[in-house]
């Protein structure tokens, strides 16, 4: 056999459970788990470090990020955090499923977070447009009065980077549960292996916690201005 | 088979709480709290972050190896803005231009 075919051959569960460099099971999800995290971190430094430029922007003008902040569509950025919990809840219970061996329960739960997922995509879009029309488009179309203009400008520069970087992660996330939606489909995933579910799932949770952070920076300092 | 590692239960009062924090977040932030009201947003953020990490993604549960490199996370990300807020924060407390 080609070294090629070895990589498009559908692996068995049992294969699967235990590939032959770890001494057992469970050290090889301790494996899967640790790289997993690592990643993640390399994430929140990624975020980070978008935050760490927004603190410093927002430090030099308070009150024109305060400005900013009241033309956030609140409403549908509030939905929109209480549909991303959501989508966590019905991840986490993905993987519960996952854990116990309900395959049907898990195919389920997989289509319902991604339905959910979508769903914060379209709000966020429909933000987007909102802001569009508002002629809050920084650099291409962006009208405001207030002396404090350009560094209300700056805030949207923040807002339309950070939010568009976490919606490209969902959209990373929508394909990463695709494949394990496909996974399940194929048997691939058991009660003895469903680390991809879990993996699947700590990226998922991730991009949860970005948005609340998000939430919190972008849409709250301004509210009390409406 | 296996017992699951946490329980619907679990999960269910972890999303209610959550689900009550960004009511909270939404609510105090109608108050005008002057300089606090990002602070306070940030602190509700970070006890949601922390539910989402004990409980959703089972940090509680995993084994030492992985809280230490949770906590690595975060650790950085605090040298990071604080290094950097540490430099644009004190700009101008000396008298010398530039400084």
């Amino acid at each position: 056999m080609s070294k090629l075919d070895s990589v498009f051959e559908a692996k068995s569960p049992r294969q699967l459970e235990l590939r032959e460099q770890f001494s057992t099971p469970d050290h090889q999800r301790e494996t899967a788990m640790v790289g997993m995290w690592i990643f993640l971190i390399t994430e929140v430094l990624l975020f980070g470090a978008l935050f760490t430029a927004f603190t410093v922007y927002r430090l030099s003008d308070p009150q024109a990020f305060d400005l900013g902040s009241k033309d956030m569509e609140i409403v549908l950025g509030s939905v929109n955090t209480a549909v991303l919990i959501c989508s966590s809840f019905t991840m986490a219970l993905s993987v519960y499923f996952a854990e116990t061996g309900n395959q049907k329960m898990l195919m389920l739960f997989l289509i319902v977070t991604m339905f959910i997922g979508a769903v914060f995509l379209a709000i966020k879009f429909t933000e987007y447009h909102a802001h569009y029309l508002d002629h809050k488009v920084p650099a291409f179309w962006f009208e405001e009065s207030s002396p404090h203009a350009a560094q209300i400008e700056m805030f949207f520069v923040f807002y339309f980077v950070m939010t568009g970087l976490h919606a490209l992660h969902m959209m990373i996330g929508l394909g990463v549960l695709t494949v394990l939606l496909f996974r399940t489909a194929i048997g691939s995933i058991t009660t003895e292996y469903h680390t991809p579910i879990e993996v699947g799932g700590l990226y998922w949770h991730f991009i949860d916690i970005v948005w609340i952070y998000l939430y919190a920076i972008f849409y709250i300092p301004g509210l009390h201005l409406k | 088979m296996k017992e699951p590692v946490v329980s619907i239960r679990t999960y269910t009062l972890t999303w209610l709480a959550l689900l009550a924090l960004a009511l909270a977040t939404t609510l105090i932030g109608l108050l005008d709290l002057g300089p606090f009201s990002m602070g306070i947003a940030i602190l509700i953020a970070t006890a949601k972050a922390a539910l989402v990490v004990a409980f959703f993604m089972h940090g509680r549960y995993e084994s030492k190896l992985v809280r230490v490199i949770i906590a690595a996370g975060v650790i950085w990300f605090l040298i990071m803005i604080s290094n950097t807020l540490g430099d644009y924060i004190t700009r101008g407390w000396l008298p010398f231009p530039g400084k």
